[in-house]
């Protein structure tokens, strides 16, 4: 993240960048550097989103970077009316995925984040699963004059994937059924499946969804969908993409309930059935 | 009241008429800030309305919006026979503006609590940029009760944002609710250049609006009478959101004509 965002702000002036009291350490420098245009802004996000329009609307393109909840949740009407009404442009970076922060409790948990931002018509949603999928998302929508919310995580894939924006990544072809998978939980699938006569595509373009890629490779009657979200995130664009078929649905996904545990992601994964064993036991079933 | 103010109101009555539905006693307040904005104040043009260096006039208060789209009509910004299609399906004229369909509105409004904070982002942008244009923004008292209003006053504060300008149209309506006291105490002490004044004295506000505060954000606390303008507005609350019927009409234009005559 932090290599693209300085490039970012070294090659264009017309760029301002909003910490919210996070990354300040990883960007000490260029806050000395470039003041004004690089900013811990401090704790006020609702505010702080609509001084970013503000910016916005004066020409220049501003980045916000904090946590998930935070921006997604409590300030999702000035998303709303401050970028998508206006129709101005600007970047909004996150950390914490669905429980990143998996010791803080429900209020730093955010597997709803790619869900609400759906229903912002025109928000571009990028859910990059390492570091280099970022770099290229970010390259391809920082400055497309729409809003783009970039989805990180500090659990990267192993599995490096080229991606490209709005194209889903066919990384494997079979005939039982199509699994599709996004950001994160890449590895897992791939461990689940590695030995499954499966489709396998991988999603880091949320929105706008790739649906031609999914109809172009739907295999049999059943799509599978493994979600680092709440469960039945993309359930809609399924269906929308296979439209005129006869298709069942299934996946697995962060449940729809109040997380209460602590632990690691890891713990909080296995528990959950999200790591690759849970993950291909339940495409067993479903494919059987 | 001058002249230009009294036919602004007429011609916002008018609208109300044709389009249905109003905020009317919210816009007659703040008409006298709107007139020496667009009179006297505001570097703009309608043939210039994407220019860098242009002043900015974000209205945050969004029911005062037929009263600047009345205004824009007037000062040419789009054909004034438009404004007799207030409210129709695919009209551009509507009780609250959208900037991607009429040149010369700023913003979007429509929720309270949005447009300061865009507005200062808007003159921290003009900081960065060395711009010279200053940014008006008009809120409500009522919209002082938002917390982003706090927000962002102790931002432009911090940032020194002395190329905004904040006007409240004081139109008491706190009183009525969640009264946090003196506003211009209240903005002093978040680090803001204060004065108050009779929002319906167009010589008072335009003093106010142009006083240079340097090193700090500028207010103007305007005390205002909600429906000032028409003895029938400042009277009858019914007004505070519906449209007049073509006899109401009749009855308002005399009234808005006759206000401050002596008759």
């Amino acid at each position: 993240m932090k290599k693209s965002v300085s490039r970012m702000i070294t090659d264009y002036k017309d760029t301002v960048f909003f910490l919210i009291d996070i990354g300040a350490y990883a960007f000490r420098d260029f806050l000395g550097e470039y003041p004004g245009r690089v900013k811990n802004i401090g704790i006020f996000e609702p505010g702080t989103i609509g001084i970013a329009a503000g910016v916005a609307l004066a020409g220049m393109i501003p980045t916000v970077y904090g946590i998930s909840p935070f921006i997604v949740q409590r300030s999702l009407e000035q998303l709303k009316l401050d970028f998508i009404y206006q129709g101005v442009g600007g970047n909004f970076i996150t950390t914490g995925a669905a429980y990143d922060f998996s010791t803080l409790g429900y209020s730093h948990y955010c597997a709803e984040d790619v869900a609400t931002l759906k229903t912002l018509p025109g928000m571009e949603i990028l859910v990059p699963g390492t570091q280099g999928q970022f770099e290229a998302l970010f390259g391809a929508c920082a400055r497309d004059g729409r809003a783009s919310y970039f989805r990180m995580t500090d659990h990267c894939n192993k599995t490096e994937v080229d991606v490209e924006f709005g194209k889903a990544s066919v990384l494997k072809r079979g005939r039982k059924a199509t699994v599709i998978t996004f950001a994160e939980m890449l590895d897992a699938v791939v461990g689940a499946c590695s030995d499954l006569d499966v489709t396998v595509l991988y999603y880091t373009t949320a929105e706008p969804f790739d649906y031609g890629t999914l109809r172009d490779n739907l295999v049999g009657d059943r799509v599978f969908v493994c979600e680092p979200f709440y469960e039945g995130t993309f359930y809609q664009d399924v269906l929308k993409a296979v439209s005129g078929y006869a298709v069942r649905i299934a996946g697995v996904g962060v449940p729809r309930e109040v997380l209460r545990t602590y632990g690691t992601k890891k713990d909080k994964d296995l528990n959950l059935g999200l790591m690759a064993e849970g993950i291909r036991a339940r495409i067993l079933e479903f494919i059987s | 009241m001058t002249d230009a103010a009294r036919n602004l109101r007429i011609s916002v009555l008018e609208m109300a008429y044709h389009g249905g539905d109003a905020n009317l006693q919210s816009v007659f307040s703040s008409i006298e800030i709107l007139r020496v904005l667009y009179d006297r104040v505001l570097k703009i043009s309608p043939g210039a309305v994407d220019s860098p260096e242009r002043d900015y006039f974000v209205l945050s208060k969004g029911q005062s919006t037929m009263g600047l789209l009345a205004l824009l009509a007037e000062k040419g910004y789009f054909p004034g026979d438009e404004l007799r299609t207030a409210c129709q399906y695919n009209s551009r004229i509507s009780m609250q503006a959208d900037r991607t369909k009429i040149p010369g509105v700023e913003i979007s409004a429509g929720s309270l609590g949005h447009g300061f904070p865009i507005a200062a982002g808007i003159a921290y942008a003009g900081k960065i940029k060395g711009r010279s244009g200053q940014v008006y923004v008009l809120a409500g008292d009522g919209e002082m009760n938002e917390g982003t209003m706090w927000e962002a006053a102790l931002f432009a504060a911090g940032e020194k944002l002395d190329n905004l300008t904040l006007i409240v149209d004081d139109n008491a309506s706190l009183r009525e609710m969640l009264d946090i006291g003196k506003l211009d105490e209240k903005l002093e002490k978040f680090g803001f250049s204060t004065v108050c004044v009779d929002g319906h004295d167009e010589e008072e506000l335009s003093r106010a609006i142009k006083r240079v505060h340097i090193g700090k954000p500028g207010a103007v606390i305007a005390r205002t009478r909600r429906g000032w303008g028409s003895h029938i507005l400042l009277e009858d609350r019914s007004w505070f959101h519906r449209a007049p019927n073509q006899k109401e009409l009749v009855r308002l234009i005399e009234d808005v004509k006759s206000f401050g005559m002596g008759g």
